[in-house]
């Protein structure tokens, strides 16, 4: 007996809206902070401005660092995906079943997107003008297709790092919400000067709902790179952690 | 073993169970069952509560410290 999927996808929406709260929200305080300094090159947003990959870390440690407490809170209860790439990828190896991965998306979404209106709304329109609600769009000379191998491969490493430290049943206990943390920390810290680090659909969706309501800002047309990206990352990573665990 | 609780009294009734927190000997009429509920897994899969709880054998003394309100 489960819990139910109510309760569930209350969680999963909530654990998404923490994510989206802290991690998105430090990608905007960056860019308000950044605002007012001619970056050197067009690769530089301003994000790196201050800090250089410093900026990168902090950010990435504040989507760790949330993601990581929403683990250590929330998993027991619906398990903590916060991104519907790990629901789909374990639901791909039958981890999860299939009448459960429709609703968990959607509280996914909806848990994305309250966080980044609320963003707007609490910090103000600064947010949504100089900070773009922390919206992913590939950076200056990365083309859709590379942004997509990029998202995968981050991805590929998360849902790895996920399947050795939590899935796998001899796996240390009580490390894996500290390990998935890190982990996001550090590929975002790699890959955010170059597609954004999402990893994940539903973090992006939050920012790209919010900055079309908001101020008429459409990057839908980049949405396809997070979710192809993520998806076959995370599918790929599940079957490649079975197949070299399987006897 | 013999029932603390009886003992106590000046009874001298057989323990069928011993107290999980302190060792004490208890009888049928001492004894409180309070059994745990038991759930498997978590992230990143949600926790299942297994059907069949897990019995636990408390005094009455150690049940008060635990429980009472």
């Amino acid at each position: 007996m489960t819990i139910s999927l109510g309760k569930r996808c209350v969680a999963e929406a909530v654990g998404m809206f923490i994510l989206v709260f802290f991690g998105t929200g430090a990608a905007i305080v960056t860019l308000m902070l950044a605002a007012g300094t001619t970056p050197a090159t067009p690769f530089n947003i301003g994000i790196g401005a201050l800090g250089g990959l410093g900026d990168w870390l902090a950010i990435g440690l504040a989507f760790g660092i949330a993601i990581a407490g929403s683990i250590y809170a929330l998993g027991r209860i619906s398990g903590c995906h916060i991104n519907p790439a790990v629901t789909i990828a374990l639901y791909a190896t039958r981890r999860l079943p299939g009448k459960d991965v429709v609703p968990y998306i959607a509280a996914q979404l909806v848990g994305a997107a309250a966080a980044s209106l609320l963003l707007a709304w609490v910090i103000g329109p600064d947010a949504v003008t100089i900070g773009g609600l922390g919206a992913t769009a590939p950076f200056a000379g990365i083309g859709y297709l590379q942004a997509i191998v990029i998202e995968a491969i981050g991805t590929f490493l998360l849902m790895l790092v996920i399947m050795g430290v939590a899935v796998d049943e001899r796996a240390t206990p009580g490390f894996a919400g500290l390990m998935v943390g890190l982990a996001v920390a550090g590929i975002i810290t790699t890959t955010g000067n170059l597609t954004g680090a999402s990893l994940n659909p539903a973090r992006t969706f939050g920012p790209y709902l919010g900055d079309w309501l908001l101020a008429g800002q459409s990057l839908w047309e980049f949405f396809p790179i997070y979710i192809i990206g993520p998806i076959v990352g995370a599918v790929l990573a599940a079957f490649l952690y079975d197949y070299l665990t399987s006897e | 073993m013999k029932c603390y609780y009886c003992a106590l009294e000046g009874k001298d009734s057989e323990a069928v169970a011993i107290c999980i927190v302190c060792g004490m000997g208890l009888c049928m009429d001492h004894i409180i069952r309070k059994d745990i509920d038991v759930w498997e897994g978590g992230y990143p899969l949600p926790s299942k509560r297994v059907k069949t709880p897990m019995p636990r054998i408390l005094c009455p003394e150690c049940y008060n410290a635990l429980y009472a309100k």
